[in-house]
């Protein structure tokens, strides 16, 4: 048979279902948002459903506090696995060890760490009874669902951590040592060398890290609800809100949805841009 | 050398937080999972009065957990299966011709990584509403194999894509069936593929949540979504011990057999998980 | 254009000693090659002049002053990487100026010399090119004239043409010659290609185990070899151990004419080419193997237990299995100062 219906043929299972599926998910959530497929009522396609959740506080607190969620992780698991992997690039006594260890979180799924780190920070958990038991405080403190978000970014960037250093680890390890030694060879000292070799050849990897960063941590519903900030929401907890039990606005949960999409694809180019834009910055100066 | 014995104690200092920030959570889990029901653990108690397994025996009998389990150690053979079964050919298009658009294609294969996960999972419930489609075990069956198919066809492309020409043609120089040429010439390098696919795709499954959690509330619960429910509201901590318990020590060790097996390429490269 | 001094260096990783005892000198503009097997120490040699290694023993001096302290950066010394190590992500004139623009040389100076190296090196249609558009041998090229465009006082070459294939090699190596004539710094040139050394250098340095085993110009190193080593990583050479009395070593083939006193047991070396054959010839033997080669014949001739291989001019035509009769000069015939085999 033609190569062309082979290939069509062998694609469909794997890639045909993906395709239509995720498809679609995105025409249902958009539709949805202008007000097809309704649940409720009449399919009447209207731009109703967005004009009133433009009006909404809720849903501007929830996209501010899902963006800037998202992006200080990021920020933060960046300035943390960057460095990491570039002390870690040469093995030396201890290295190994640490690599596994920096890299461990990724085995823990998400639930778990929500319940470690209850553990650790809630009412009767350790710290607090640690700081009793100290005399720094006579009653425990309030750190979980703390008001700032802390322990929420805090567990983001453990739980990201991990994915960032190995992509970046990998980029900084594929920089052949003779490249390195031919721009010492040239001329340049250790911060020549960061900013004209490694910098470039990592920035690829950097974006990679920070878009996927960004949109895992933007998209969070499991890490807010349990730890986050009682009075918050993120993009994903007002979305299951608006289409839980409670609300059943299927419409006003795809706009939503639809916002979240867009704050990843704002995340992902902004990161992109930001990278580009520092590598060549420092290449320059 | 001074900076190779600098580097070997900041190594040992971060070192030994590390492991305090995973050993102490866990330890301190298990131990509340130990707590004898009859007596509470609580300050100013250091360590828990008295310990049993009655609260293991307790959730046992009393909640969904066993429901819950049966249903994530059924869903997640089947889904790791299917995903293979729907993958494997697609992997073999990708791994071994070259066709225009192939590029494309394969990133296309990837869009459920990068959708946001509780988007997928809310509009995937919406078109099964209007569908009509009230099996929660086959709707979830079939989320969690789109969502993983990404996977096991990155990992099966890459074991189609190491099978040697030579040998296929060798096998049919020497006479071989169709079939006789995929165990010979094919199986071989395709084994730990498929072994490498089938276990990441069911570590993802027991451990998917949004899916589970937006298709399947609240009658079909799997043990993600009984761990949040013991997390939510209700810390109600000793159970969410048993329960993270459960779910994470099968897939850590799953998921260190899974290194070993991948021990050239890294698998948290093909994985991505997060 | 620095003279070179390396004394009583050492290097020692681990337990394995890499480098055991080397000294010797490079007079300035001179062109000496490290030659050896691969193992013996030259790349470490090499790295050690270049300051990425700091020897564990000895000093390294340029024009009389110690450098061993002195680090990579500032070092007046340029590699040509085996692998040419380009730096990926800039272009080939990107690459070429790296260097003069870590030394802060103003900007049009920086263009002429890059501008110059380019057209030198035929690389003028590749300039905004990326490395890895560029065949190996034009990245070569890159290579060279990025390490060049520092003027620097020693260039130090990795093995260069290890991976261009043959024709490109003989080329290559013509033109780094010429360049290095012209240019006049001095070069250390590390290779594991004999012919390559003979070819090239001023001075060779034969290194086996960690030390310099002989060191002289290329003819020395050919025709006067001193060990068994030498004799055999250059070039063939035949072999043989007796007796020498009356000036002659009795072999198989007859008595060998061999220029020293009377001694017991000795090895003798002499080259395959310096034979002559003539009917009246004081040596013969069977001739068991004929390998036609095209400029020249190689024939393996036996006597007794022994095999010698000789080579005379492709124009011969002599058959399997043929007598002959053939003549050694006695200067051509070197005494060599190992201990023979047992």
């Amino acid at each position: 048979m033609p190569k062309a219906v082979k290939v069509a043929l062998l694609l469909t299972p794997a890639l045909g279902l993906v395709m239509v599926m995720m498809s679609l998910v995105i025409w249902r959530a958009v539709a949805q948002s202008f007000g097809l497929h309704n649940f409720n009522g009449e399919d009447v396609l209207s731009l109703r459903h967005w004009t009133e959740m433009l009006g909404t506080r809720r849903y501007w607190n929830a996209l501010q506090w899902s963006a800037y969620v998202a992006t200080t992780s990021s920020l933060i698991t960046l300035a943390i696995a960057y460095p990491l992997a570039l002390w870690l690039r040469k093995p030396f006594a201890g290295s190994f060890l640490l690599s596994a260890l920096i890299k461990a979180p990724y085995f823990v799924p998400g639930l778990v760490a929500v319940f470690l780190l209850l553990n650790v920070i809630a009412y009767h958990g350790i710290v607090n009874q640690a700081l009793m038991w100290v005399g720094l405080t006579d009653r425990p403190i309030r750190l979980q669902n703390d008001r700032n978000g802390y322990g929420l970014i805090a567990l983001q960037v453990w739980k990201q951590l991990p994915l960032a250093f190995l992509l970046l680890q990998g980029a900084v390890q594929a920089i052949p040592d003779p490249v390195l030694n031919a721009a010492r060879d040239l001329g340049a000292g250790s911060v020549a060398r960061f900013r004209k070799v490694v910098l470039p050849l990592t920035a690829r990897a950097m974006q990679a890290a920070s878009i996927l960063i960004f949109i895992g941590v933007a998209g969070d519903f499991t890490f807010q609800a349990t730890v986050g900030p009682t009075r918050e929401n993120s993009l994903a907890t007002l979305m299951v809100q608006y289409q839980g039990v409670s609300y059943g606005d299927w419409n006003a949960a795809a706009v939503v949805g639809v916002t979240l999409m867009g704050l990843s694809l704002v995340g992902a180019v902004g990161f992109t841009a930001l990278v580009q834009v520092a590598t060549r910055i420092a290449e320059r100066a | 050398m001074m900076l190779a014995r600098l580097n070997t104690l900041l190594a040992g200092l971060l070192a030994a937080v590390l492991v305090l920030w995973l050993l102490v959570p866990f330890a301190m889990a298990l131990l509340w999972s130990l707590v004898d029901p009859g007596t509470p653990w609580s300050y100013p108690d250091v360590l828990p009065p008295a310990l049993s397994f009655q609260r293991w025996v307790l959730m046992w009998e009393t909640t969904t957990l066993s429901t819950a389990m049966l249903n994530s150690y059924t869903l997640a053979p089947v889904a790791a299966i299917t995903a293979i079964l729907l993958a494997a050919p697609t992997a073999y298009a990708f791994g071994r011709i070259d066709f225009p658009g192939k590029g494309i294609a394969q990133v296309v294969t990837l869009t459920p990584l990068v959708l946001p996960g509780f988007v997928t999972a809310v509009f995937f419930a919406s078109i099964l509403v209007s569908f009509g489609v009230y099996s929660r075990y086959g709707a979830i069956l079939l989320g969690h194999v789109v969502l993983f198919i990404p996977y096991a066809v990155r990992i099966l492309t890459v074991s189609f894509a190491q099978v040697n020409q030579e040998v296929i043609n060798a096998a049919r120089d020497l006479g071989a069936s169709p079939l006789g040429v995929f165990r010979a010439a094919f199986w071989p390098v395709l084994k730990p593929g498929v072994l490498a696919s089938f276990l990441i795709v069911f570590i993802l499954s027991i451990e998917e949540f949004a899916l589970a959690f937006i298709v399947g509330s609240p009658s079909f619960t799997t043990i993600p979504t009984i761990l949040f429910s013991y997390l939510g509201y209700d810390f109600i901590r000793p159970n969410a011990a048993v329960v993270a318990l459960i779910l994470v020590v099968p897939n850590v060790m799953l998921m260190l057999f899974l290194e070993r097996l991948l021990q050239s390429a890294n698998p948290a490269n093909l994985s991505g998980k997060g | 254009m620095p003279a070179i001094d390396i004394e009583g260096v050492a290097m020692r990783f681990g337990d394995v000693d890499a480098l055991k005892n080397v000294s010797l000198h490079v007079p300035e503009g001179a062109f000496v090659t490290l030659l050896g097997p691969s193992g013996c120490g030259k790349t470490t040699l090499l790295n050690i002049i270049a300051g990425f290694l700091a020897p564990s023993r000895g000093r390294v001096l340029f024009d009389r002053q110690d450098v061993t302290g002195i680090r990579p950066e500032a070092r007046d010394t340029a590699m040509c990487f085996q692998s040419y190590a380009l730096f990926p992500h800039l272009s080939v004139q990107d690459n070429i100026a790296f260097g003069p623009r870590q030394k802060r040389v103003p900007k049009t100076e920086v263009s002429a010399r890059v501008g110059d190296l380019i057209r030198q090196m035929g690389l003028a249609p590749h300039a905004a090119k990326l490395p890895n558009a560029l065949s190996g041998g034009q990245q070569q090229r890159v290579a060279l004239a990025r390490a060049l465009a520092v003027a620097p006082g020693v260039v130090l070459f990795d093995e260069p043409l290890s991976n261009l294939d043959a024709k490109l090699r003989d080329q290559v190596r013509g033109e780094i010659r010429d360049l290095q004539r012209r240019v006049g710094f001095t070069a250390v040139y590390v290779t594991h290609d004999q012919a390559e050394a003979l070819a090239m250098s001023d001075t060779v340095f034969l290194l086996n185990g960690g030390v310099i085993e002989q060191s002289g110009s290329p003819r020395e190193i050919y025709f006067r070899p001193r060990t068994r080593f030498v004799a055999d990583f250059i070039g063939a050479a035949n072999l043989q151990d007796g007796a020498i009395a009356g000036g002659a070593m009795q072999t198989p083939f007859g008595p060998i004419p061999v220029d020293a006193a009377d001694a017991a047991r000795r090895t003798i070396c002499w080259r395959p080419e310096v034979v002559r054959l003539s009917d009246v010839g004081a040596l013969s033997g069977r001739v068991a193997h004929v390998a036609f080669q095209g400029g020249w014949l190689d024939l393996f001739v036996t006597a007794g237990d022994q095999t010698l291989r000789l080579q005379v001019p492709g124009t011969h035509d002599i058959p399997d299995g043929a007598e002959i009769r053939f003549d050694v000069a006695r200067d051509a015939v070197v005494v060599l100062e190992d201990e023979p085999h047992a």
